[in-house]
């Protein structure tokens, strides 16, 4: 769990779908058109990126999850 | 200031939660369900004249007990009750929630309990309560007959006068704490989108202490006997009883106090059919010499969860109960998260074509197992998957007998209990 992570927030996600071809490294979209995120960690130097990616989400559910 | 106990009914009962308790059975010494009878509930009176007498104990000691003997809680989860009390400061802004929602349709074991021995099931909370410093202690159950014996319970006692019984709506998800919290507060009871834990907000958004039932009626008799009393049953790892709920083709169907520790054949017999341990969240396993200590379970991957063992009888075809439940399950999806929505519906349309001898695309059905673990609010479609997923292996010959496109010719039974008789 440690260090921060990409998250979806599952009640706010209505599968827009416009995150993964945004960083199709890490998001994918399953058979239904709802994303499947890489579970690893974000390194510090893909913060800024994660960050651009999360702010196309048009329901705000895609988010980073600093860790405890 | 009204001189009235302080306990309400409020909103209406789920429906059809009214049906009578299943025989009660104990094995080795009965210490939740000590004096019960089964048919109606221990009186304070008697109570009272069980071993022990309840102390006043501060948080500090409470916690010590509860880690000397290993308490986990019993609501499904079996986290450790020690590390969840040691999260919390002792204070009146502190909360106690009390989880006798009992959602999961094959359980019993937890409205047995608050309907035969409602004491234990206060004296735990009024410990707790104590401990914490508080005095609002609120028990959450799903039926109304539940709620009348623990309301008659806490006019018996003068250390129970601010106890508040609430009777809440809702299915299998509702039961989840994060859902519960949100329907006592009136929202509605759904799980949270981001996850918040009681201790740090919950009942009127304060640190709460919330478990299932079980969970405190134990705690009561840790109080009752001490630590090195209560370590008297039991495995050394988790020692004590437990309570589970035994269905289908088992020689005691109903509710049992077992210790743990004890084998699972002692409870089903000479048969050497699957079991599905812990309930519809739970796993289906083949391995029948295991022991009933959820360390040990755990060591093998597996959760007693909320306690139900079932064992399906030779006359009823397995992959049709299994998709039976696994519709009720995508229709007891709390419809927030896609994947729980979809994905769900997609494997119970799945198993359904199985059963009916239709082509299925296998390969496809496990990828879709997979994809929907993690990746809710809550764990309704991880626990759905596991049961779905283990099944399929556990049943796998059975399973390759509906793979020539045809079904078994075995009917669908319904031994898997469902509430209100079925997802259609």
């Amino acid at each position: 769990m440690s260090g921060p992570h990409l998250r979806v927030d599952w009640t706010r996600c209505d599968g827009h779908g416009l995150c993964a071809p945004m960083w199709p490294e890490r998001i994918s979209l399953d058979e239904w058109g709802f994303p499947v995120v890489a579970p690893e960690p974000l390194d510090d130097d893909e913060l800024p990126f994660a960050r651009r990616t999360t702010g196309v989400c048009p329901k705000l559910a895609l988010w980073i999850d600093e860790g405890r | 200031m009204s001189s009235l106990p302080r306990t309400s009914l409020e909103r209406r009962p789920t429906a059809g939660a009214e049906a009578p308790i299943p025989a009660v059975h104990v094995l080795g010494t009965a210490r939740l369900l000590a004096g019960a009878t089964g048919s109606s509930a221990v009186g304070y009176a008697e109570h009272l004249a069980l071993p022990g007498t309840l102390p006043q104990w501060r948080l500090d000691t409470l916690i010590a007990a509860t880690r000397t003997v290993g308490l986990l809680g019993r609501g499904g989860a079996a986290f450790p009750v020690a590390i969840k009390l040691a999260s919390l400061r002792t204070g009146r802004h502190n909360r106690v929630l009390v989880n006798g929602s009992e959602s999961e349709p094959a359980s019993w074991k937890d409205r047995t309990l608050m309907r035969c021995a409602p004491h234990r099931v206060l004296d735990g909370a009024i410990l707790v309560a104590h401990a914490l410093g508080t005095r609002k202690i609120t028990i959450a159950v799903h039926d109304v007959v539940s709620a009348r014996v623990l309301q008659a319970a806490v006019r018996e006692r003068v250390d129970a006068r601010r106890i508040r019984v609430a009777i809440s709506d809702g299915g299998f998800v509702a039961g989840e704490v994060q859902a519960l919290v949100n329907g006592l507060a009136g929202r509605p009871p759904v799980p949270n989108g981001r996850r918040t834990l009681p201790v740090d907000k919950g009942l009127d958004g304060r640190p709460t202490f919330a478990s299932n039932v079980e969970t405190f009626a134990q705690l009561g008799v840790l109080a009752r006997l001490g630590p090195g009393g209560f370590r008297g049953a039991g495995s050394p790892e988790e020692p004590g009883t437990t309570l589970v709920t035994l269905v289908g083709d088992v020689p005691r169907a109903g509710v049992a106090e077992i210790p743990t520790g004890t084998p699972l054949r002692a409870l089903v017999g000479a048969s050497s059919s699957p079991v599905l341990l812990g309930g519809y969240h739970g796993t289906w396993v083949n391995d029948l010499d295991l022991y009933l200590d959820r360390p040990e379970l755990r060591a093998h991957g597996i959760s007693l969860g909320a306690g139900v063992l079932a064992v399906l009888p030779h006359d009823t075809c397995p992959v049709g109960e299994v998709a039976r439940v696994a519709r009720w399950l995508s229709l007891e999806s709390a419809g927030q998260c896609g994947p729980c929505i979809f994905g769900l519906a997609s494997i119970a349309d799945d198993l359904e074509r199985l059963t009916a001898g239709r082509p299925v695309d296998l390969s496809r059905l496990h990828r879709r197992l997979g994809l929907v673990e993690g990746r809710g609010a809550c764990s309704h479609p991880d626990g759905a998957s596991r049961f779905v997923a283990t099944a399929l292996q556990a049943f796998a010959e059975h399973v390759e007998r509906h793979g020539d496109r045809r079904p078994c010719g075995l009917p669908v039974r319904g031994v898997l209990p469902l509430p209100r008789g079925g997802a259609r």
